[in-house]
C-alpha cells in the first residue's frame, strides 16, 4: 500500500487525495512526533534507559522463567491460605458450639 | 495479614472463585493484553507468562481484598445490630393494622 512515486512531498488535494494518501500523511505527522513505529502503527512505549530494537528472536527466558515460577508460587500460596482460612473457621465454629450464645 | 485483623478468622473465608479475585484477575490480563497493544505484540498469543503473572497478582488480591471487605461490612453490622439491641425504645415496629380496620364499615342498602 506504498504511495505512487511523484507523491512523496504533496498532501495531495482534496480532488486526488486517495485513503493511502491520507494514511501516508498521518504517518509522516506521527514520525514528526516519534510516535509512528514500523509497519502501520503507533508505538508508545519506550526504554528510559537504553534505546534499543526489541529482539523477538531471543526470548528472554530468565523473565519468563521467573514469571510462571512466581505465578506458580502465588498460586500455592493463595491455596495455602485459603485452606487454613477454612480450617480456621470450622475450629472456631466447633469451639462456639461449646460456649453460652446468650450475648451475641 | 495487616489488611485482615485476627478475629476476621471467625467468619467463613470467601471461596477461591469470588467476584473480586474474578474481576482483578481480570483486570491484571487486560493490563497485560493491553502492554502487548502498545508494544506492537500480537495481542493474545505474545507474552503468555505476562498475562499469567498479572492474571495471578489480581486474583490474589482480589481474594484478600474480598476477605476483608467480608470483615468491614460484618463488624458494621454487629455494630448496629448490637446497637439496636440495646435501643429497643427507638425502633419499635408499628403495629400492623388489619384489613378490617383499614375498611369502612359495610352498611348494605336495600
Amino acid at each position: 500500500m506504498a504511495a505512487p512515486p511523484g507523491r512523496q512531498g504533496a498532501a495531495g488535494s482534496a480532488l486526488t487525495a486517495r485513503p493511502c494518501d491520507k494514511m501516508a500523511a498521518a504517518l509522516r505527522a506521527a514520525a514528526g512526533l516519534r510516535l509512528a513505529g514500523p509497519g502501520h502503527g503507533l508505538v508508545f512505549t519506550r526504554s528510559a534507559f537504553v534505546a534499543r530494537k526489541n529482539n523477538y528472536e531471543h526470548p528472554n527466558w530468565f523473565g519468563v522463567g521467573l514469571a510462571f515460577s512466581t505465578s506458580a508460587a502465588l498460586w500455592a500460596l493463595l491455596f495455602k491460605q485459603h485452606n487454613e482460612d477454612v480450617m480456621e473457621y470450622e475450629r472456631r465454629k466447633e469451639a462456639s458450639k461449646h460456649k453460652c450464645t446468650g450475648c451475641s | 495479614m495487616a489488611a485482615v485483623p485476627e478475629e476476621a478468622r471467625g467468619l467463613p473465608p470467601p471461596p477461591l472463585l469470588n467476584k473480586m479475585s474474578a474481576w482483578l484477575g481480570g483486570a491484571g490480563w487486560m493490563a497485560a493484553l493491553l502492554a502487548n497493544g502498545f508494544s506492537q505484540r500480537p495481542l493474545l498469543t505474545a507474552g503468555v507468562h505476562r498475562q499469567v503473572l498479572l492474571t495471578t497478582v489480581g486474583w490474589f488480591a482480589g481474594y484478600f481484598l474480598a476477605k476483608r471487605t467480608q470483615y468491614v461490612h460484618a463488624k458494621k453490622d454487629r455494630e448496629m445490630f448490637e446497637y439496636v439491641r440495646h435501643h429497643p425504645e427507638d425502633f419499635k415496629t408499628a403495629g400492623k393494622k388489619r384489613i378490617g380496620e383499614l375498611l369502612e364499615d359495610f352498611i348494605p342498602i336495600r
